[in-house]
C-alpha cells in the first residue's frame, strides 16, 4: 500500500449508550457515554486519548477492540495479512496468575489459533524486548508491577497487531515505576513500530508519549480537542522539563480543567 | 549456634519454644497435659475406668489388634466405601457444578433441589437407603456420597462465579473461543475452590461413613466402634475412633499434596 | 485523505431489538421461576415414574400417596406426641449449645495460648462422628429424652465453639491495633470490637450446627428407639412391605421442612449481620 496518510483506524459518528436497567420502568436512563465522535489514526503514529473519568475514552477503546459494541456510528480498522488488526493492553489484573511468564505472553497467540509449543517459540523474542529475560519460568506472583506490565505489553506485541489498544497501562504503577515504564515503551514503539492508540488520564503521559493528543470531555463522552505534539523524536524523560512541554501541558489543562473539577465531586459514575 | 534465632532468653524451655513455633509447642502442651490428667484421674478412680477406658490401655489394644490382624478387614472395608463415594461425589459433582457456575439457566432450575437436598440431614435419608441398597457396601458409599456430594458442587460453583471478569474479558479480546476461556480460565481459577470443597467434602464423607456403619453395618471402622462399645470394650472403642481421626488426617494431606502439585502458581501456599 | 475500503474491516454498530414484555417480565423473574420449575419438574417426575413402575413404590412410595399419609399422620394425636418430643430434644439441646459454645469459644479464642493448647482438641471434638459417640453417651445418660438432648447439643457445641474461636481470632489486626492505640482498656476492646466481629461468624457456625443437630435428633432416635419423628421414620421404613414408605417420606419430608425453613431464618439473620463484610469465607456457604 503506497497510498500516503495511510490509514489504521477510521471512526464516523460512534455513539454509546448505556441503557440504566431500573426496576418497573419500561425505560430507564440513558447515559450517553459518546457522542458523535470522529477520529482518525495514521499508521504508525502514537495517538492518546485524554480526559477525566466517565469520557469515554476507555469506552471507545473497548469497541476497537470487540468488546462491547457502540449504539450507532462505524468503525474501520486497517486489515492485516494475517491475525487480528488491535490488541489490547489491560490495566489490572492483566496476567493469569496460573501461567509462567512465557504462557502468558504467548497467550495472544494461542487465543488466535496458534498451538501452544509454537505459540510460546514465537513469544520469547518479545519477553526480550520488553526486557524480562531470565524470567520466563517465572508467575506473576514473584514480578514487581513494573514486571507483570511488561509482560501484559509482550503479550499484545506478540499477536503481531497493527494498532495497539492502552488502557491506562501504567495507572497501577507507583510514580517513578510509572515513567520508567513510558520511556521503557517509547523505546519498544521505536522497535517495533505499531500504531498506537493510549488511553490515560495524566496530561504529562499524554504529551510525552504522543503525536497527537486527543482530548475528550465528559456528559456526554466527545472530543473537544485534537493538539498535534511538535517535540522532536526520540525523546527522553527531560524532555518533560522544556518550557515547550510545560506549554502543551498547560493548553490541555485549561481545556479539561473545569470537566475534572465536576468529576471530583461526584460520584464514579459515567 | 550462632545468634540465627534471636532468643529473648536462655531458658532451655524457651529455646525449645521459640525453635518449635509457639503454635505447635501449646498445642502439644494441650496434647500431653489432657493425656496425663486422663490417665491420672481414671487411675485415681475419679470416675468408672469402664467410661472413657486410659491411654495406656488403647495403646494395648492397639497393638493387640493391629499385630493379630483384627483391625485390618476393618480399615479396609471402610476405605473401600469411603473411595467409592468420594470418587463418585467428583465424578458427579465437579461437573455439575462447573455446569451451575457456567450456565445461569442450570443454576436456577437446580437450586431449589440443592437447597432441599442439604436441608435433609443424610440420616434421614439412612433407612430409605438401606430399603433401596441392602446393608452393604453400596449403601455406604452412597452415604458417603451424598455426605461430600454438596460442598464439592457449592465450592465449584462458587469458583466458578469468583472467575474474574477481567480475565475473561482477555480471552475475549484477543479472540479466544468460550471453549478455550473455559479451558484456560475457569479451571485453573476454579480449582484452589474446588481443592477447598474436596476438603469440606472428604470431612463429611468420613463422618458419613462411619455414622453410617455404626447404625447399620457388620464390618467396617465404624462397626468397629459400636460393637466394642456396646460389649463395654471402651479401650478398642477409643481406638476405634483414633484410628479414625488418624485416617482424616492421612486424607487431608493426600489432599494437600494435590494442592501443591497444581497451585505451585498461588503465593498463599509459599 | 481516500480510504481503501477493501482493506478495511468495519465494526457496525449494534443491531436494536425489541423486546416482548412478557420477555421482560421473565427475565426479571427468571430466578423464581426456573427454581421452582426445577422443583415441580422432581415432583412431577417422582409422580410419573412411581405410576409406570420406573420408581419401585415400595421403597420410594410416590408424592400423592405421601400426601395422602401425612395427611393421615396429622390427625394421628401419637404423631404430635412424636413432633413435641423431637422439637423439645432439638431446643434443649440447641439452646444449651449456644449457651456453653458462646462464652467458651470467647474465652478460648482470646487467650492466644488457651487457644493453642485447645485447637487441636476442638478440631478433633468437631470431626467425631455423633454416631460414635452415641453408645458412650447412652452408658451415662441411659436411653431417654435426656441422651437424645445431650447428642444434639455434643452436635452443636463444638460446631459453634469452632465458629466463635474463628471469629475472635479473625478480628482484623487494624483495628485491634486502632484501639490498643487509643488506649482502650481491654473490656472495651471485647464489647466494641470482638463481640460485634464475631457476630457474623456466631451466625455462620449457627447455620453450619443446624445440619448437626438436626442429624443428632435423628441419630440419637434411631438408637434409643422409642420416641420422636426420627423413630418414626426408622419403623415406618421396617414396615415398607405394608405402604411404610409412604410415611417414612412424609417423615423425611418433614425433616427436609424444618431444615430449610431454619437454614432460611438462620440465613436472614446472617446476612443483616454481614452487611459490611465484603467477601465470604467459604467454608460458611457450605
Amino acid at each position: 500500500m503506497t497510498m500516503p496518510q495511510h490509514l489504521a483506524l477510521s471512526a464516523r459518528g460512534v455513539r454509546m449508550e448505556f441503557r440504566n436497567r431500573t426496576g418497573n420502568e419500561s425505560s430507564g436512563q440513558t447515559l450517553v457515554a459518546l457522542e458523535d465522535v470522529d477520529l482518525d489514526v495514521p499508521d504508525g503514529a502514537f495517538v492518546s486519548l485524554l480526559g477525566p473519568s466517565g469520557c469515554g475514552k476507555s469506552t471507545f477503546l473497548k469497541i476497537v477492540n470487540g468488546l462491547i459494541r457502540q449504539t450507532a456510528g462505524e468503525i474501520q480498522l486497517h486489515r492485516v495479512a494475517k491475525g487480528r488488526e488491535d490488541a489490547m493492553v489491560f490495566q489490572d489484573a492483566a496476567l493469569f496468575p496460573w501461567y509462567s511468564v512465557t504462557d502468558n505472553v504467548a497467550y495472544g497467540l494461542v487465543c488466535a489459533g496458534v498451538p501452544r509449543k509454537e505459540a510460546r517459540k514465537r513469544a520469547q523474542p518479545y519477553i526480550e524486548l520488553v526486557g524480562l529475560t531470565g524470567f520466563e519460568d517465572r508467575y506473576p506472583y514473584q514480578l514487581s508491577g513494573g514486571m507483570q506490565q511488561r509482560a501484559n505489553l509482550a503479550r499484545a506485541l506478540a499477536v503481531d497487531a497493527a494498532i495497539l489498544l492502552m488502557d491506562e497501562p501504567f495507572a497501577a504503577l507507583d510514580a517513578q515505576t510509572r515513567e520508567l515504564m513510558q520511556a521503557e515503551l517509547l523505546r519498544i514503539w521505536n522497535a517495533a513500530r505499531k500504531t498506537v492508540l493510549f488511553v490515560t488520564h495524566q496530561i504529562d503521559e499524554a504529551v510525552f508519549l504522543s503525536d497527537r493528543v486527543v482530548v475528550m470531555a465528559r456528559r456526554p463522552g466527545r472530543i473537544i480537542a485534537d493538539i498535534t505534539i511538535e517535540l522532536p523524536r526520540p525523546r527522553a524523560l527531560e524532555v518533560k522539563r522544556t518550557q515547550r512541554f510545560v506549554e502543551y501541558e498547560d493548553q490541555i489543562w485549561r481545556l479539561i480543567a473545569g470537566d475534572v473539577r465536576n468529576a471530583a465531586t461526584e460520584n464514579a459514575d459515567g | 549456634m550462632a545468634s540465627r534465632f534471636a532468643l529473648p532468653s536462655l531458658t532451655p524451655v524457651a529455646r525449645v519454644r521459640g525453635v518449635m513455633g509457639e503454635r505447635l509447642f501449646y498445642g502439644l502442651i494441650g496434647l500431653v497435659a489432657v493425656v496425663v490428667v486422663w490417665e491420672a484421674t481414671a487411675r485415681m478412680g475419679l470416675y468408672k475406668q469402664s467410661l472413657m477406658s486410659l491411654p495406656s490401655s488403647i495403646l494395648r489394644v492397639a497393638i493387640e489388634d493391629t499385630t493379630n490382624g483384627s483391625i485390618w478387614p476393618h480399615i479396609w472395608v471402610s476405605a473401600q466405601e469411603f473411595a467409592l463415594g468420594f470418587a463418585a461425589a467428583l465424578v458427579v459433582g465437579i461437573p455439575l457444578g462447573l455446569a451451575i457456575g457456567i450456565f445461569r439457566r442450570v443454576d436456577y432450575t437446580v437450586n431449589g433441589l440443592l437447597a432441599g437436598l442439604n436441608a435433609t440431614p443424610n440420616v434421614a435419608l439412612i433407612p430409605l437407603i438401606i430399603l433401596m441398597f441392602g446393608l452393604g457396601l453400596e449403601a455406604k458409599a452412597v452415604i458417603v456420597f451424598l455426605s461430600a456430594f454438596f460442598a464439592i458442587v457449592v465450592t465449584t460453583f462458587t469458583g466458578v462465579q469468583a472467575t474474574a471478569r477481567r480475565h475473561l474479558e482477555i480471552t475475549r479480546s484477543f479472540g479466544g473461543s468460550p471453549w478455550l476461556a473455559f479451558r484456560s480460565v475457569v479451571l485453573p481459577s476454579t480449582l484452589p475452590f474446588i481443592i477447598s470443597g474436596l476438603r469440606i467434602g472428604a470431612g463429611r464423607a468420613l463422618v458419613g461413613v462411619v455414622s453410617a456403619e455404626i447404625l447399620s453395618a457388620n464390618v467396617g471402622l465404624g462397626h468397629y466402634i459400636a460393637l466394642k462399645a456396646q460389649f463395654l470394650d471402651t479401650a478398642r472403642a477409643m481406638f476405634g475412633i483414633i484410628l479414625f481421626g488418624l485416617f482424616g488426617l492421612f486424607i487431608g494431606e493426600g489432599i494437600r499434596a494435590v494442592e501443591r502439585r497444581f497451585e505451585a502458581w498461588r503465593p498463599e501456599l509459599h | 485523505m481516500t480510504v481503501d475500503t477493501a482493506a478495511f474491516r468495519v465494526i457496525h454498530p449494534r443491531a436494536r431489538r425489541r423486546r416482548h414484555p412478557l420477555m421482560r417480565w421473565y427475565r426479571r423473574n427468571e430466578r423464581a421461576v426456573l427454581s421452582g420449575l426445577g422443583v415441580v419438574l422432581f415432583f412431577v417426575l417422582w409422580q410419573i415414574g412411581a405410576d409406570m413402575g420406573a420408581i419401585d413404590k415400595l421403597f420410594f412410595s410416590s408424592p400423592t400417596a405421601v400426601a395422602v399419609a401425612g395427611w393421615e399422620e396429622v390427625q394421628n394425636p401419637r404423631f404430635w406426641e412424636d413432633v413435641k418430643i423431637s422439637g423439645w430434644e432439638l431446643l434443649v439441646g440447641s439452646v444449651v449449645a449456644i449457651v456453653v459454645a458462646i462464652p467458651l469459644g470467647l474465652v478460648i479464642g482470646w487467650y492466644r495460648r488457651l487457644n493453642y493448647a485447645a485447637d487441636p482438641w476442638l478440631n478433633f471434638a468437631n470431626a467425631l462422628p455423633r454416631a460414635a459417640l452415641v453408645p458412650i453417651v447412652v452408658l451415662t445418660a441411659g436411653l431417654g429424652v435426656e441422651m437424645k438432648i445431650v447428642v444434639v447439643f455434643l452436635g452443636g457445641v463444638f460446631t459453634m465453639m469452632v465458629a466463635t474461636v474463628e471469629g475472635v481470632r479473625t478480628v482484623e489486626r487494624q483495628l485491634l491495633d486502632v484501639a490498643r492505640s487509643f488506649r482502650a482498656s481491654q473490656r472495651r476492646i471485647f464489647t466494641s470490637l470482638i463481640i460485634p466481629g464475631t457476630l457474623p461468624f456466631i451466625v455462620s457456625g449457627m447455620r453450619i450446627a443446624i445440619g448437626r443437630v438436626l442429624a443428632g435428633v435423628i441419630i440419637a432416635e434411631f438408637y434409643a428407639q422409642n420416641q420422636g419423628v426420627g423413630v418414626m421414620i426408622y419403623k415406618a421404613s421396617n414396615q415398607f412391605l405394608q405402604g411404610g414408605s409412604d410415611r417414612m417420606m412424609f417423615g423425611i419430608l418433614l425433616f427436609t421442612l424444618l431444615g430449610i425453613v431454619l437454614y432460611e431464618a438462620v440465613g436472614y439473620a446472617e446476612r443483616y449481620f454481614q452487611r459490611w463484610r465484603p467477601s465470604l469465607d467459604l467454608e460458611e456457604t457450605t
